[in-house]
């Protein structure tokens, strides 16, 4: 547009000049006559005419060169005047065409990097979704690492007071073991003490068996007293009068056998209570050492549980260590693996952020791009007003 | 009179002393068939024979036999007749006051014991009141 209005002042300009110059002519032709005025008016005409025309665009009419007079410069100025008229639209055009394909091209770019963009914006926003999504997935996972830690520091704990009471437990079956073979050896002493105290309850048996076979002596001397003494009562009463000492003598020795025979019954009484005593003595002693012998055995299999219990304690306090050094290590391993994760997590989060800001950035740069877009149209606007201003100009072969 | 009492059938029993001949023990009675069931069986006594008569089974007329082994045995002799008796127990020779109710034939010791007397011959009578093989 500023080449046109360049041209069209130019040629106003010319205009202008030539006005000036037909009045000068004019008054030349006034002042010096008519010699040239027939001339100078028809060359001045062919100027005009071809000013006209291109002053209506066309560029393309030649300056007709008549005389070598001094119309002649003039004729070759405006001449050359129309040449670079000619260059000058020329390149314009050029310049104009080369303005719509770039515009062309720049409007295809354009459309390739709002499709880009908006394919930049869906992944951002993908991606803004995915972090987001991650955040939270590794937050979660961030928290139940953390819980298991947390019972991982429990179990490591238990691990370690298991370990303790285990040991404890291992200290308390070596005392129980200690204990029970005191226990046993304190066990075969009584067992050797009770054989040796029940012999005199043995011996009393017999013993009592004697005094029982005496008693039945007495018993036996007290009836064949009391018989004889019966029979002397008898032989003194048919004596009559002459029996009567002897009778009451009968009669005493009577009530002496009678007493000694309850004597010896009660005696035969204490002898069987003792007798019977004896019996449930000697038994309880035998049942005393069958127990002892049992629990001489019990104790001896409680010994060999105790010694099991031990080496099965003392295994399971191995295993408890065991435990516990792999619990250490796996709270070692979870503590590094949440501070991983927590590092993660704050990775996320900053690509949370950044696909945030890059969403914001396709979009502020989609609006720019829109703003380009719409200064590229305002420009093929331009450049097709430019081109439809330009057409109005004839070149030569166009 | 002196009076031998002796325990049987739950009751004293008492025989005039003179009847008595002697006690004898651990006899060994033998067994007579067919006789009743109080005839615990006859036994051979310095030159005599005795019959030994259970008086508990006497007087009550128990059916069921008589012990194998007797304690003591009363042997009484009478009127050339010999009789043994089995007591339960015997207690001995006392002397009582013979105030015997003639009817009842029961008298009383001074430890306040109530005696009924029997004699022989009515043991005697009695034996032979009982049916045969009884």
């Amino acid at each position: 547009m500023v080449v046109v209005g360049a041209a069209q002042q130019f040629t106003d300009n010319v205009i202008t000049a030539l006005a000036v110059s037909a009045a000068l002519a004019l008054a030349a032709g006034i002042i010096f006559g008519g010699i040239f005025s027939r001339s100078i008016v028809r060359r001045l005409n062919s100027l005009s005419s071809v000013a006209k025309e291109i002053s209506h665009g066309d560029l393309s009419k030649e300056i007709p060169f008549l005389s070598k007079d001094e119309i002649r410069d003039l004729e070759e100025v405006f001449a050359s005047m129309v040449a670079d008229l000619r260059g000058i639209i020329s390149e314009i055009q050029q310049v104009s065409s080369q303005i719509e394909k770039t515009g062309r091209d720049l409007g295809i770019q354009i459309d390739k990097v709002l499709v880009n963009s908006r394919g930049i914006d869906e992944s951002a926003l993908a991606i803004a979704k995915g972090s987001e999504a991650q955040s939270l997935i590794v937050q979660k996972t961030s928290l139940i690492l953390d819980k298991s830690l947390e019972q991982m520091d429990e179990a490591a704990a238990q691990s370690a007071q298991t370990a303790s009471k285990a040991n404890e437990a291992r200290l308390k079956t070596e005392a129980g073991e200690a204990n029970a073979r005191e226990t046993l050896h304190y066990l075969e002493e009584v067992l050797k003490q009770t054989v040796e105290n029940a012999k005199p309850i043995y011996r009393l048996s017999g013993k009592v068996e004697k005094i029982k076979m005496v008693m039945s002596v007495i018993e036996e001397l007290s009836q064949k007293t009391d018989l004889l003494s019966l029979n002397a009562s008898i032989e003194a009463t048919r004596a009559g009068e002459m029996g009567k000492g002897f009778a009451l003598v009968a009669n005493e020795i009577r009530n002496m056998a009678e007493n000694s025979r309850n004597s010896s019954h009660e005696i035969r009484a204490i002898v069987d209570d003792i007798f019977k005593d004896n019996k449930a003595v000697a038994a309880a002693l035998r049942k005393s050492e069958e127990d002892i012998s049992k629990g001489r055995e019990i104790i001896h299999g409680i010994v060999g549980t105790f010694g099991e219990m031990l080496s099965g304690v003392k295994e399971i306090s191995n295993e408890v260590k065991e435990v516990g050094n792999v619990a250490r290590k796996q709270v070692k391993e979870i503590s590094g693996l949440l501070n991983q994760f927590q590092e993660l997590s704050r990775l996320a989060q900053e690509n949370f952020v950044s696909t945030q800001k890059t969403t914001i950035g396709t979009k502020n740069q989609k609006e720019e791009i829109q703003e380009i877009v719409r200064a590229a149209n305002a420009l093929n606007v331009l450049s097709q007003k430019m081109m439809k201003t330009q057409q109005r100009f004839r070149l030569r072969g166009t | 009179m002196d009076c031998f009492i002796f325990e049987a059938a739950g009751k004293y029993l008492g025989i005039k002393a003179q009847y008595v001949y002697r006690i004898v023990d651990d006899v060994n009675p033998a067994r007579v068939p067919l006789l009743p069931s109080c005839h615990a069986g006859i036994i051979y006594d310095r030159g005599d024979l005795f019959d030994v008569i259970d008086v508990g089974r006497l007087l009550e007329n128990d059916s069921a036999p008589p012990p194998d082994k007797t304690t003591y045995v009363i042997l009484l002799k009478w009127n050339q007749r010999r009789l043994g008796l089995i007591p339960e127990r015997i207690v001995g020779i006392k002397w009582i006051q013979d105030t015997a109710d003639k009817k009842s034939r029961t008298v009383f010791t001074s430890e306040g014991r109530t005696i009924q007397m029997i004699s022989p011959e009515e043991i005697w009578k009695m034996l032979l009141d009982l049916p045969y093989g009884h």
